[in-house]
């Protein structure tokens, strides 16, 4: 008798791998793979669509902020900058460039002028270009450099006020030089301070600075060192190199344009948190269908592996051929995804064309490895489990179609899902946090969904007892597949609340923006008015058609006792308090100025410039071992997006001795309701009782205070007044008139900036509705998975139901029962779950305040049911068109 | 050839331990055509089941050319009926998603050996089909699937074929062409046939006939009308 052992396996690989080719083939033309490969196909194109798109379009806005320094990276200081930190940059093969910027006054003929100077070397600007103009007030063209030496570049507006033309001279000091371009614009002038923004732009090279002898000792000057370069890590080192210099802290700053501009900065880190979540879900939702497909799959595949393993097949044979489909699927996938999110992607570029108003770098090849890595991470997580476990398959099969798998877990596919999942997550977002509350969220509800969902359907089968027929039999069916119907139940609301999360977080999110800079948002800042210019001004701009604005007084004040003690702040850095807004740098040029001496822009130049944003307040001078000065004021109303948070504003007839403080800041402070503050305001000392905190939007770009008294507290102590207004482009012509009837007031201009934010908003939002869509898509594809998922079931129980004389329309209607039925419960367990998840996100990770959606708590059951029911109808229509003998002949 | 020695078969139920066939044991030399008759639930399948490898005994000992499936794991036994045995099924068993030539195809190329191709279609010449080999399974009347899969049992030469009820899923006359054609196949390649059905006329066509009832041998005779003729 032969030995058991002799009995060897010479099957060759070849031919198992030609049968899995043709099975798949078979298979793909039969309609078995086609949703399964659809879902992956889904995942791929999303995730390489989303990857691109963000990719390209971070490329893209990275060198658009980049042009917004003129650089990648620029230092700046009090003071005349150290050699040593270009020579570094340049050895370090960086390109560098330097300018240097100061409030002077222009001379021609017939007027003077109060003009932002700025010179600049050769290499000037190392990032986007400067546009110019043969005369003033038309459009202009870039040009990659400034003025060469001798010659004066002036902005259109200081042509009238001058009386010159292109090819006069102006005096600047005691340097004559040739007017011989308009300056429209230069890369960097909306990151300026307030000697970019003092006046109308008068570039020169550096070269003249030393002619015209205004640099001396004690002027107020803007130092900035530009570097740029390609690699990302040089720079990157080169940053780190400056950090590591002790003895500059404090002095000198390096900024990229994420600290440079926080508005810009927080839309852009908001929209990738947005595509991160969305291609999160977009993946989670293509890897449920992919699995819900497979396991489908594989069980259609059980007749076949029993037949295999009859003919000869062994368990190991099996996977081959398995691992071989899925394979042999997923690069198929991948290469139509690909191809497909490249298509996608182009598609909503050239949507967006007229939008964009830079030229797309091209992408990387990153994204198509990460869309080809997720392919097979989804299908080694979510198909290939139920797949391999085809390997069980018992061949006695053939003859009991009743037996199947009896080795393996029939949750061991789910835990791999889960791991796939949570692997992809944590992938994608790099990021802890946001993984955890993801992978919680889902869990937490997931285990609430299941809970509920089996109740109802639990207590669904004793109330389709008492109902009609119709209902008789979608209860009892719902009750009869409660485990399966859990699972449905799960995964329908699971999709949906993946859905409604997206869709009200970019509502959310696009309403907040829109909100943050709104159509009349003011572009122009007037400073150091003084109480008897407030009517002048107002005139001037009723007479002009230019809305005015409430005028703020605006006075300097610091924190001296609280309730009698010295203030003990907390540890951390007063300037924490502060972020980065694009209109820092006039803050903080504006406090080096004051620190440096007097200023010639205003006679009462002592209060520092204020712009907008938390740091437009937070400019003083600092003493050593006292708190800084801030930015006050005294108003009867609260000004616009405040929020008193604590205790009251101040009613109708206001007594002075009250204040109110900004909650981070009192919070920093460690203040109280009823606390007594003192506070040096012009060399006085003014008590007053804290009687209320404010939280402030501060990236709105209006006028914030830290600190604000009731009226008649500080009234007496002498200030200016700040006010604000909207002036269209071509209204702009009018700050000459405005400087001449009023020399003293000082005119920031941030038209170009809130053109820009709005630019780079209204790009992010378009982003965000694509990736919505292709969240939306891949939700469909869940549900579509799911519905047919059950498909076979219904296929034998409705034959059965038929052959007993049951008629098509009751048949569909206790069909359309169930499915609406079930897709009320997922729809409202969806909404609930949306709701929970919506206010970690919202709270958390974008950083917005939670509100109740109301309309959602309808929305979603409606949904649900429409949804599901349609799509149920749809696809379980045939169920009743089919022949109920042919079901019955090919279950047999 | 086949031999089962002592048999036992028993599954656990919500109602307890059913045993399906209790101390088999039965020889079937090489050659030989065999018909395993029974009423419903006698455990006439179980035991082709058992024979064929294609399950686990509970006790007992069952050889196949020699080698003892109760020694052996699932992987061995797949192994061997690769090797050594045909298949005939009441429904057919083919793969939908293969054409007739590609069923035909299947044992031989898994086996590994050469011309698939031709051998696939001279077996499809051989049971009538050669003009419908590219047909799908669905594309084929039951008769003509059956004629197929009796196709594809002796595409690798097995020396023994296990046929589960062949006829059950067809009318009468169609029934009989597929035994005659059966029957012309084992003869032309001397195969040992163990054929399991409850239709006397059918196991009236086999040498011998074991009659199970209630999972024990009932009656092991010659069929001496087979036997003479």
């Amino acid at each position: 008798m032969p030995e058991v052992n002799s009995v060897s396996d010479k099957k060759p690989l070849g031919n198992l791998l030609s049968l899995a080719a043709r099975l798949l083939k078979r298979d793909w033309h039969g309609g078995e793979l086609r949703l399964l490969s659809l879902a992956l196909v889904m995942a791929v194109t999303s995730v390489t669509g989303i990857a691109l798109f963000t990719d390209r379009l971070e490329r893209a806005l990275l060198l658009e902020s980049a042009n917004m320094l003129a650089a990648d990276r620029i230092v700046s200081g009090r003071g005349v900058l150290p050699a040593e930190v270009l020579e570094e940059g340049k050895a370090r093969g960086l390109r560098t460039a330097e300018t240097l910027s100061f409030t002077s006054m222009a001379f021609s003929e017939s007027g003077n002028l109060l003009v932002a100077a700025k010179a600049v070397t050769d290499n000037y600007p190392l990032r986007g270009d400067v546009i110019i103009a043969d005369a003033p007030f038309i459009r202009g063209t870039p040009i990659p450099s400034g003025p060469p030496p001798g010659e004066v570049w002036l902005e259109s507006r200081a042509l009238p006020a001058l009386g010159i033309e292109v090819g006069d001279t102006v005096s600047v000091g005691e340097a004559e030089l040739n007017v011989s371009k308009i300056i429209v614009t230069e890369p960097d002038r909306t990151g300026g301070g307030l000697v970019d923004n003092a006046g109308p732009r008068l570039m020169l090279h550096m070269d003249d600075v030393e002619t015209t002898n205004v640099v001396q000792l004690g002027s107020r000057i803007s130092y900035r060192y530009l570097f740029a370069h390609d690699d990302l890590e040089l720079l990157d080192e080169f940053e780190g190199w400056f950090r590591a210099q002790e003895e500059w802290r404090g002095r000198y700053y390096i900024r990229d344009i994420r600290d440079e501009s926080e508005e810009v900065s927080e839309a852009l880190e908001r929209a990738e948190s947005f595509l991160l979540l969305g291609s999160l879900f977009a993946v989670l939702l293509a890897g449920v269908a992919i699995a819900l497909t497979a396991k489908r799959y594989s069980e259609r595949h059980y007749d076949y592996v029993a037949i295999l393993k009859t003919l000869g097949c062994t368990s190991a044979q099996i996977s081959l051929i398995y691992f071989a489909i899925q394979s042999m699927l997923g690069v198929i996938a991948v290469l139509v995804g690909c191809v497909l999110g490249y298509l996608v992607h182009q598609g909503v570029f050239l949507l967006l064309q007229s939008v964009l108003i830079f030229t797309l770098p091209p992408a990387g090849f990153q994204p198509y490895v990460i869309g080809s890595l997720t392919a097979f991470v989804c299908l080694f997580a979510f198909a290939l489990p139920p797949l391999l476990a085809l390997r069980e398959t018992p061949p006695l099969r053939v003859l009991r179609k009743d037996i199947t798998q009896q080795k393996i877990s029939a949750n061991v596919p789910y835990l791999f899902g889960i791991l796939g999942t949570v692997f992809l997550i944590y992938w994608y977002s790099e990021d802890l946090f946001l993984s955890s509350v993801l992978i919680s969220a889902v869990a937490v509800i997931a285990l609430f969904l299941s809970i509920v969902s089996y109740l109802f359907l639990r207590s669904s089968g004793s109330a389709g007892m008492k109902a009609g027929s119709a209902w008789l039999l979608a209860m009892t069916a719902a009750r009869r597949r409660r485990k399966q119907n859990v699972l449905q139940v799960m995964v329908f609301s699971v999709t949906i609340m993946s859905l409604l999360i997206l869709t009200l977080v970019r509502t959310d999110l696009i309403e907040e923006w829109q909100a943050q800079l709104p159509e009349n948002t003011p572009n122009h800042f007037m400073m150091n008015i003084t109480q008897g210019q407030i009517e002048g001004i107002q005139n001037f701009f009723a007479d002009n058609g230019v809305e005015s604005n409430p005028f703020y007084s605006l006075t300097s004040a610091r924190v001296t006792r609280i309730n009698g003690d010295l203030p003990n702040p907390r540890e951390d850095d007063e300037d924490s308090l502060g972020g980065g807004t694009l209109t820092e740098n006039a803050r903080r040029d504006g406090a080096e100025l004051n620190e440096l001496g007097g200023l010639n822009v205003s006679p009462q130049s002592d209060a520092p410039p204020v712009l907008s944003g938390r740091e437009a307040s937070t400019g003083g001078r600092r003493v050593r071992g006292q708190l800084s000065r801030r930015q006050v004021t005294w108003a009867e109303e609260l000004p616009d997006d405040n929020l008193v948070t604590a205790g009251t504003w101040w009613g109708m007839e206001p007594l002075p001795g009250y204040v109110s403080i900004e909650e981070e800041y009192a919070d920093w402070l460690d203040l109280e309701l009823g606390d007594r503050i003192e506070f040096e305001v012009n060399r006085q000392i003014v008590a007053a009782e804290v009687s209320s905190f404010r939280s402030v939007r501060w990236d709105n770009m209006q006028p914030n205070f830290f600190v604000i008294f009731s009226p008649g507290t500080i009234d007496h102590l002498g200030a200016t007044f700040l006010s604000t207004a909207l002036m269209e482009r071509e209204q702009k012509i009018l700050l000459n008139d405005l400087i001449r009837l009023f020399p003293t007031v000082v005119i920031i201009e941030i038209d170009a900036l809130i053109e820009q934010i709005q630019t780079i908003i209204a790009q992010v939002t378009s982003a965000i509705e694509l990736i919505s869509i292709l969240v939306l898509i891949c939700g469909a594809l869940v549900l579509l998975s799911c519905v047919n998922a059950s498909l076979d079931e219904r296929f034998r129980e409705n034959a059965i139901l038929r052959t007993l004389g049951a008629g098509k329309k009751l048949i569909l209607t206790s069909l359309l029962i169930e499915f609406a039925s079930i897709g009320i419960v997922a729809g409202l367990i969806a909404t609930i779950g949306a709701e929970v998840t919506l206010y970690y996100l919202q709270e958390q990770v974008f950083q917005q305040e939670f509100s109740p959606h109301y309309w959602v708590w309808a929305a979603g059951p409606l949904l649900g049911m429409l949804i599901i029911g349609g799509l149920g109808i749809n696809s379980t229509r045939r169920v009743v068109h089919t022949s109920p003998l042919a079901v019955l002949r090919s279950a047999i | 050839m086949i031999e089962t020695r002592n048999l036992v078969k028993a599954v656990n139920t919500s109602e307890g331990r059913l045993i399906i066939l209790n101390g088999v044991s039965l020889l079937i030399e090489s050659g030989e055509a065999v018909a395993i008759v029974g009423a419903s639930g006698s455990g006439k399948s179980t035991l082709l089941g058992l024979m064929a490898g294609l399950d686990g005994v509970t006790s007992g000992d069952v050889l196949l050319d020699g080698h003892n499936l109760t020694q052996m794991d699932e992987e061995q036994r797949a192994i061997l009926r690769g090797q050594l045995v045909g298949f005939v099924f009441q429904s057919f068993q083919l793969l939908p998603s293969l054409t007739a030539l590609e069923n035909v195809m299947l044992p031989i190329e898994l086996k590994g050996d050469p011309e698939p191709n031709k051998k696939a279609n001279q077996l499809l010449e051989r049971v009538g089909l050669e003009e419908r080999w590219h047909h799908y399974p669905n594309q084929l009347s039951g008769g003509e699937q059956q004629r197929v899969a009796i196709a594809r049992a002796f595409a690798t030469e097995a020396r023994i074929l296990f046929a589960d009820e062949p006829t059950g899923n067809l009318d009468t006359a169609t029934g009989a062409k597929v035994v005659d054609l059966l029957f012309d196949l084992n003869q032309e390649y001397s195969t040992t046939l163990v054929l399991v059905s409850h239709d006397e006329r059918l196991a009236g066509r086999c040498g011998r006939i074991v009659k199970l009832v209630a999972g024990e041998i009932m009656s092991d005779e010659r069929n001496v009308e087979v036997v003479s003729a």
